[in-house]
């Protein structure tokens, strides 16, 4: 009996062995080896090396020195307020342009908004190409097509802001109730009446908080502008850097920062409010 | 029978709608901050007219007769500018990551991170350009003077987007980390870091998409990459090399665009996701 007793005892089950990790999927292991790859070939192209970057961004130098001494004197000279305020007009103006063209691309390149399909994929590889070139790049364009000054600015701000709002609200788009769109189309809407009352009130307050954010994007983006010649305080910048005045320069550009953030808080809270 | 139709009530009224101060005041605001625009800026009205016109010109200048002899240098910097976007995005990401740590109210206290927030509102506020022009000077006209530009200006929004993450996590694996006697590092390694690894690499990914476009135009200020053949070749009116660069810089971005938003899906498969920097804050990660 008691041997008994203590053979039980001694012979209970042994822990359960814990499940067997699952293998790394495929997609894992490509990835990984996929992204250390173009990590090494990268950094071998851009010549990364720390020892390097340590010694030269420790080295005393002009630009720091600047940055920790900002000259604000020069703000209220006539030429900076006035590339300041050229700054904020062709922020304003090219979201509001650039906003309102992409309400409609936005809606053209949906299926229920578009039935054309050869169309369609005409509207979205435009919306494609026009996302995949950056802001100063417009610019430069513009510049080279209609001249210095701010007009190219604010061109290249309209395409820049087409760009963001439509990929923004396309993305908006794809995931809206359809319910609404089936109703007025039921009852005969036309297409115009039907993208009217069935869409737009379902997209605007997410529409309305894109722009907003678009407006942030581009005043900073109204800021370089003027590095290749179209309008803003982008000319000041180049004008100081030119000349080494590392003081002014940091001046201006820490002001400038200060209101873009005092904007985007505002914006912030706007868009709270809106959505 | 027909009496009754005549004692039927009439529709009752609608109720009016009601007045939405918030829309009126932020529509009328648009409307006066663009009017002020308009007038303000230093612009011949009539020159617009023109601008399709000089931009049809341009476009057939640059596409007409493309110079493809200048093909393999030209891609050749459009991969430096992939360079420079990949691996500034990894130092951003790189120090993002603990920075967030220090940017989460749920993991550090209120001071903390809220001085950590301004820091990333201040970084994300700089463009890329602007960091490269201070950069220049201290790393030469190299690509390396891009790469910190883009490293350091994505320390911003990355931050941001991860502390967000984070603040996001379910409390239990954290518990039960605490539970059987987790150390704060043990605790973050196995109790918040499996949550949200998925979500913070789809963000570095969508961070890289951005940069893409920022180190493109990096070489207009002579931090490497593509830009700097493009500006050159449109001043000095070789529409032909400035064409072919355009078309290369368009078609990588679209297939970097691909393949990264086709890796990014395929890691956050099943989660709710923050698509981008717009919508950030706005959706809860669970």
């Amino acid at each position: 009996m008691t041997t008994s007793v203590e053979e039980e005892t001694t012979t209970t089950d042994p822990v359960p062995e814990l499940p067997t990790k699952p293998r790394p999927s495929r997609f894992a292991i490509v990835g990984t080896v996929g992204a250390i790859v173009l990590t090494v070939l990268t950094a071998r192209n851009v010549g990364l090396s720390a020892n390097e970057l340590w010694s030269n961004l420790g080295r005393k130098n002009s630009v720091i020195e600047g940055l920790f001494n900002p000259d604000f004197g020069q703000l209220w000279s006539e030429r900076t307020l006035s590339a300041f305020i050229e700054t904020l007009q062709l922020a304003v103006l090219g979201t509001i342009t650039g906003s309102i063209a992409a309400l409609p691309l936005a809606l053209w390149s949906t299926t229920f908004g578009n039935p054309h399909t050869l169309l369609r994929g005409v509207v979205r590889t435009f919306n494609s190409i026009i996302r995949a070139i950056p802001d100063l790049l417009w610019a430069l364009l513009f510049v080279s097509a209609v001249g210095i000054g701010a007009l190219s600015g604010l061109l290249a701000l309209f395409f820049f802001s087409l760009a963001v709002t439509t990929k923004l609200t396309s993305d908006t788009l794809d995931g809206i109730d359809m319910g609404p769109v089936e109703a007025a189309n039921s009852s005969g809407a036309s297409l115009t009446k039907m993208l009217r009352t069935a869409v737009v009130p379902q997209i605007l307050p997410a529409y309305s908080s894109f722009v907003l954010y678009n407006f942030e994007l581009n005043l900073r983006a109204s800021a370089v502008l003027g590095l290749v010649g179209a309008g803003g305080i982008g000319a000041r910048i180049e004008f100081f850097r030119n000349r080494g005045e590392w003081e002014q320069l940091w001046g201006l550009v820490i002001m400038f920062f200060l209101v873009v953030f005092v904007v985007e808080r505002i914006s912030i809270t706007l868009r709270r409010r809106l959505i | 029978m027909t009496g009754d139709w005549k004692v039927m009530k009439p529709a009752p009224d609608l109720p009016a709608k009601p007045v939405d101060r918030f829309k009126w005041g932020f529509t009328a605001t648009v409307v006066v901050l663009g009017v002020w625009s308009a007038r303000g800026l230093d612009i011949k009205w009539s020159r617009l007219l023109e601008a399709p016109g000089d931009m049809w010109t341009l476009c057939r200048l640059m596409f007409s007769q493309m110079d493809w002899s200048e093909f393999p240098e030209l891609a050749a910097a459009m991969w430096e500018s992939i360079s420079i976007a990949w691996i500034g995005t990894l130092i951003a990401a790189v120090c993002a990551i603990p920075m967030s740590f220090l940017a989460a109210e749920n993991l550090v206290g209120r001071p903390v991170a809220w001085i950590m927030r301004q820091i990333f509102n201040l970084l994300r506020a700089i463009p890329e350009v602007i960091l490269a022009l201070a950069f220049i000077p201290l790393l030469g006209l190299t690509p390396m003077a891009g790469v910190m530009a883009i490293g350091v200006g994505s320390i911003g929004t990355l931050g941001k987007l991860f502390y967000e993450i984070l603040e996001g996590v379910r409390p239990g694996p954290v518990e039960a980390a605490d539970s059987v006697g987790a150390t704060s590092l043990q605790r973050l390694r196995w109790g918040v870091l499996p949550q949200v690894t998925p979500e913070l690499a789809s963000f570095v990914l969508y961070r890289f998409e951005v940069n893409i476009r920022a180190s493109a135009v990096m070489g207009l200020v002579g931090a490497g990459g593509i830009g700097a053949d493009l500006a050159q070749a449109l001043r000095f009116k070789e529409y032909g090399t400035a064409g072919l660069g355009l078309i290369i810089v368009v078609v990588s971005t679209i297939a970097v665009d691909f393949v990264s938003g086709t890796v990014r899906r395929r890691i956050v498969a099943g989660r709710p996701v923050i698509l981008d920097d717009a919508r950030a804050g706005e959706v809860v990660v669970r």
